[in-house]
């Protein structure tokens, strides 16, 4: 009896000892070593998905939706655990032919547990057809993003700029802020400034996925799910029907124009000519395309509004006048006398297009009189020239919330300029043809419009921006952007009113047909020669109505002639769009239209700064 | 009457019910999940069909304790001699499934026969030892024993059942055991597997246990003649195992035992390797509490191979945890150890053996099985006794334990027999 006791004891030992390896064993894989096999089972059970919330929309200052989003469907396969013998099945649901799904599969099949996308932008219907399939579709699974969907006329693409997939350089300076490859990231204008407004936090889904790669559930019914936050929404400063109606003013011409309240700085309408089509960058952009874009003769990527710098020609002119009055150079009541022409030189270097007699400073600026202003500009340094054109914001890089590649600055010569350009020496002659917008000096449209608001407002400079505001979408919370404030400039508010009156009489008098039926205006025309063509570019400024302005426009249409014929037309017509809503037709104005669409910006015949 | 009834014993019968209860809860978990509908249509009615056999359980050992102690004995005999014939049956007639071919059809039932010849084999070595006069043990009656697991076993090992048949060559020094085999011989006996198994795993592991093994064997017996035998039963298997990994197998077989000694390593992970990895993921990351029933996300995804059947482990292991899993192993010691206390009790040569075969015979299927799951030992396809889906294999371990309850219940019928 012992010795069966004995041999009990033992097997129980045994049983004990057999167990107790197992507990051990278990204890190192579940305890021990947990975080390993956590991590690996994670890595094939359980998938992430990225949940983007929706993009900012997109408001015009009248609270009509530009820009919003639509949903956009993509098949992906996931090679490892995709049957070919289902190729056929697949290609009849999306239509496609087979050998484009084979091709693709082939593709994606080096990395087989790689997901990756077979086919973007399926329809709802295609999409609706494999998902009643799935179940002979393993190793196919979709995803939902989201697409930018235009609403308006209105294209505006230098300013909106667009959306597209995160590119690896860009990922790898933002990896910081939450960014994982695959989120869309905005590209230029509007979406690249205020993307991480409008982005909003991504959410993420988390799913199981079985080993057919097929998801089959909620992970933890959802509970670790954290849902997606929406952008901000975007209430833009913009008009939608000025926009629109500008864009279609700069047919077959080159050119850019913006138009701002000059009160405020707020940007009414910014178009760029020529452009391209944002929705193009909605899809699956062809590369033919894109390489068309990138390398048409006309420069469709650049923004002539923030990057073309160009003479400013006789636009320039009210601002020399200022500069005149505010130094004592001259009196409101002196005048100069042309002969048509400025006798240095001997009155054929510096020529005047019209014998205009003697001149105050107000008929100066209507008849647009070079040889007055060859003559300010031979009595004035040329330092007192830097001083005011660049406080009154030229030479400097404009603020502007849209993101460019580069925003010009321009260029407001002073001596140490000159004498590093002309190491030789050069005289007060040298320096006249600033007097008439000609030479070295170089502005930008931004430029122009906040000189313009700051004659027509009585001295603020303002900040240009398209964005007033942005708007949680879901709280209503409404934030404001970082705006540079606007400035108050130490000018005399009689000299202004000089210039304005002068600025009142180009289109009241001298460019009548700029003129817009019952509302008193201020404008200035301009022609400047350029290095892109023989033909001038057009150059024009204008606001109304002059006692209380309320727009400011700036507009330049490259090589195609006067300031008067091409660029006017466009800022009158504009501001009339603005003002009243519609244009007043009268025979003259039917006719200026007609002309102005009928001119076009000749080609391109030299190289250009824009290369 | 009253009296006898209160020998049933809740203890193990609270186990064993438990044990079935968790085996039906993990398959419920793996073919029931929120992911049911994308499994595979064969393992769809799993847990259905399970519960029925379970079913079919309860009333046999509802039956069985109806039945007289000497039934059993008497019984022994030709319920070998049927099991015998079923494995030739299914030898020659009987349907492959994974490979073996040791399952019989009839009808809509399919009855995988070597798990049945377990039963009869106890019972048949049982009777053998409990007809002889107690306390000898000579070679010529070791040899009947051998003999009578091995002719169920070579059977088993003809229809490519290999797993099967290991746990009836693991019968024989249990058997041998409590047919009171001496220590020392037995010793003897098991040390050339655990040296093979060191061989497998770890060369210096091996020859280390090959040299303590041969000093504590001289140290216990000081007899050159048991010294010289062990040297060669364990530093023997150790040559073999080197000379068969690296000339003998070929590099398939080798692998597929290497294959769980790092299941994750590039050779062996898209091979059998591969069903370990997945196991070991499952398991392990159940961390201490699991991930909850119906919430591994192995399972319900269904990476772990055959994880309704012989990787049923992982389900628990994965979704209730380091807990979950030792409170099974907790049931089993229970059940295991409960049986050989009621063997012990009734005094009786055969009870003795029926209860310490059917211990014996579950502790190998335990070993193994979780072994296996947890990349201790290679994959060898046998079930969790209780736990895992199959019908054969739950009605044969069910059928042992019925049979020792029911002679516990009437363990006063054997002394109007006893010696």
């Amino acid at each position: 009896m012992d010795e069966s006791r004995s041999r009990l004891r033992i097997f129980i030992a045994l049983i004990a000892v057999v167990l107790g390896i197992l507990a051990l064993r278990l204890g190192k894989l579940q305890i021990v070593e947990r975080s390993d096999h956590t991590g690996k089972s994670a890595a094939n059970a359980v998938r992430e998905w990225r949940v983007q919330p929706p993009r900012g929309r997109f408001y015009d200052r009248n609270g009509v939706l530009m820009v919003d989003n639509e949903p956009r469907y993509s098949l992906f396969v996931t090679p490892r655990y995709f049957d070919r013998e289902t190729i056929p099945l697949l290609a009849r649901l999306v239509r496609l032919p087979d050998s484009l799904i084979t091709q693709r599969f082939e593709a994606a099949a080096k990395h087989p547990f790689q997901r990756t996308i077979l086919q973007g932008d399926v329809t709802f219907e295609e999409l609706s057809r494999v998902l009643e399939q799935r179940h002979n579709l393993p190793g196919i699974d979709y995803e939902i993003t989201q697409k930018r969907r235009y609403l308006t006329d209105a294209r505006m693409t230098h300013a909106l700029g667009y959306v597209r997939e995160i590119s690896d350089g860009t990922l790898q300076a933002f990896r910081d802020q939450g960014y994982v490859r695959g989120d869309p990231f905005g590209q230029g204008g509007l979406e690249r400034q205020y993307e991480q407004s409008v982005r909003g936090v991504p959410g993420s889904d988390f799913k199981m996925i079985n080993i057919k790669g097929q998801v089959v559930a909620e992970y933890l019914d959802g509970r670790e799910d954290r849902p997606a936050s929406n952008g901000l929404d975007l209430n833009l400063s913009i008009d939608a029907d000025l926009q629109a109606y500008a864009e279609s003013l700069f047919v077959g011409k080159r050119g850019g124009v913006i138009a701002i309240d000059p009160n405020t700085g707020e940007v009414l309408a910014m178009h760029s000519a020529p452009d391209f089509d944002l929705e193009l960058f909605t899809h699956r952009l062809d590369p033919q395309v894109w390489d068309s874009i990138q390398t048409h003769v006309d420069k469709p990527l650049f923004n002539r509004v923030t990057q073309s710098q160009f003479m400013p020609g006789s636009t320039f002119k009210p601002l020399i006048a200022m500069l005149a009055l505010s130094t004592g150079t001259i009196d409101e009541n002196d005048t100069v006398f042309c002969g048509g022409g400025h006798p240095l030189g001997g009155g054929n270097f510096y020529k005047c297009l019209a014998k205009h007699g003697n001149l105050t400073v107000e008929e100066a600026v209507m008849h647009s009189c070079n040889t007055f202003f060859f003559e300010m500009m031979r009595r004035i340094d040329v330092n007192s020239l830097n001083r005011m054109a660049t406080a009154f914001g030229f030479g400097n890089k404009p603020f502007l919330d849209i993101a460019a590649s580069e925003v010009a600055t321009g260029n407001v010569p002073d001596s140490v300029y000159y004498n590093r350009l002309f190491p030789r020496g050069w005289t007060q002659g040298t320096v006249m043809n600033l007097g008439v917008g000609q030479g070295e000096g170089e502005v930008t449209l931004i430029q122009l419009v906040r000189y313009l608001s700051v004659i027509a407002n009585g001295g603020t400079l303002v900040t240009p921006h398209l964005v007033r505001s942005m708007t949680d979408p879901i709280t209503g919370e409404e934030t404001f952007p970082d705006v540079p404030p606007t400035t108050k400039l130490d000018l005399n508010e009689t000299y202004l009113k000089i210039i304005r009156e002068g600025m009142r009489r180009v289109t009241a008098e001298k460019s009548y047909w700029l003129d817009i039926p019952g509302i008193p205006s201020m404008a200035k025309t301009g022609s400047a020669q350029n290095t892109r063509s023989d033909e001038d570019d057009s150059v024009f400024i204008m606001a109304a109505p002059i006692e209380n302005p309320q727009i400011a426009v700036a507009v330049l249409v490259e090589n195609s002639g006067w300031g008067s014929t091409s660029a006017g037309p466009i800022g009158s017509f504009m501001i009339e769009r603005y003002l009243k809503g519609h244009i007043e037709w009268t025979p003259l104005r039917r006719s200026i239209l007609q002309q102005m669409l009928n001119t076009r910006s000749a080609p391109l015949t030299q190289r250009t700064n824009l290369d | 009457m009253r009296k006898k009834y209160l020998n049933l014993d809740p203890i193990s019968l609270f186990a064993w019910l438990a044990l079935v209860g968790t085996g039906l809860l993990a398959i419920y978990s793996a073919t029931h999940g929120p992911s049911a509908e994308y499994i595979d249509s064969a393992e769809a009615g799993n847990f259905e069909s399970q519960l029925v056999w379970f079913g079919i359980c309860v009333f046999g050992l509802v039956v069985a304790l109806l039945l007289p102690v000497r039934f059993f004995q008497s019984m022994a005999f030709p319920v070998y001699g049927l099991t015998i014939l079923l494995l030739v049956v299914a030898l020659l007639f009987g349907r492959e499934i994974n490979g073996a071919k040791s399952w019989l059809f009839f009808g809509p039932m399919s009855l995988q026969v070597s798990e049945v010849a377990k039963v009869g084999t106890v019972l048949a070595v049982a009777q053998v030892v409990g007809m002889r006069r107690p306390k000898t043990m000579d070679l010529r009656f070791a040899f009947i024993l051998l003999g009578i697991i091995l002719l169920p076993a070579s059977l088993i090992v003809l229809q490519n059942d290999t797993g099967t048949a290991l746990v009836f060559f693991g019968l024989i020094p249990i058997v041998l055991f409590w047919s009171g085999l001496d220590m020392n011989l037995l010793l003897l006996m098991i040390s050339p597997a655990v040296a093979g198994y060191f061989a497998v795993v770890s060369m210096p592991v091996a020859i280390l246990f090959c040299v303590a093994f041969v000093g504590f064997m001289w140290w216990k017996t000081r007899d050159k003649r048991i010294g010289v035998v062990s040297a060669i039963m364990t530093g023997g298997v150790v040559a073999l195992a080197n000379v068969a990994l690296t000339l003998v197998l070929s590099d398939y077989q080798v692998q597929r035992i290497l294959s769980f000694t790092d299941p994750g390593a590039e050779q062996f992970r898209s091979n059998v390797g591969f069903h370990q990895v997945n196991s070991m993921a499952a398991i392990g990351s159940g961390g201490w509490t699991g991930k909850g029933f119906l919430q591994g996300t192995q399972t319900q995804g269904g990476y772990v191979f055959e994880q309704s059947t012989d990787f049923i482990f992982s389900v628990i292991g994965e979704e209730s945890g380091f807990f979950g899993s030792l409170l099974v192993l907790i049931l089993f010691a229970v059940l295991l150890v409960r049986l050989l206390q009621l063997g012990a009790n009734i005094k009786h040569p055969f009870a003795v053996l029926v209860a310490a075969g059917a211990s014996g015979i579950y502790l190998i299927h335990i070993f193994i099985n979780i072994g296996m799951a947890t990349s201790l030992l290679p994959v060898i396809g046998i079930p969790l006794p209780f736990i895992s889906y199959g019908g054969s294999a739950l009605l044969a371990n069910s059928a042992l334990f019925a049979i020792v309850l029911s002679m516990h219940l009437k363990k006063d019928d054997f002394s109007i027999y006893g010696y």
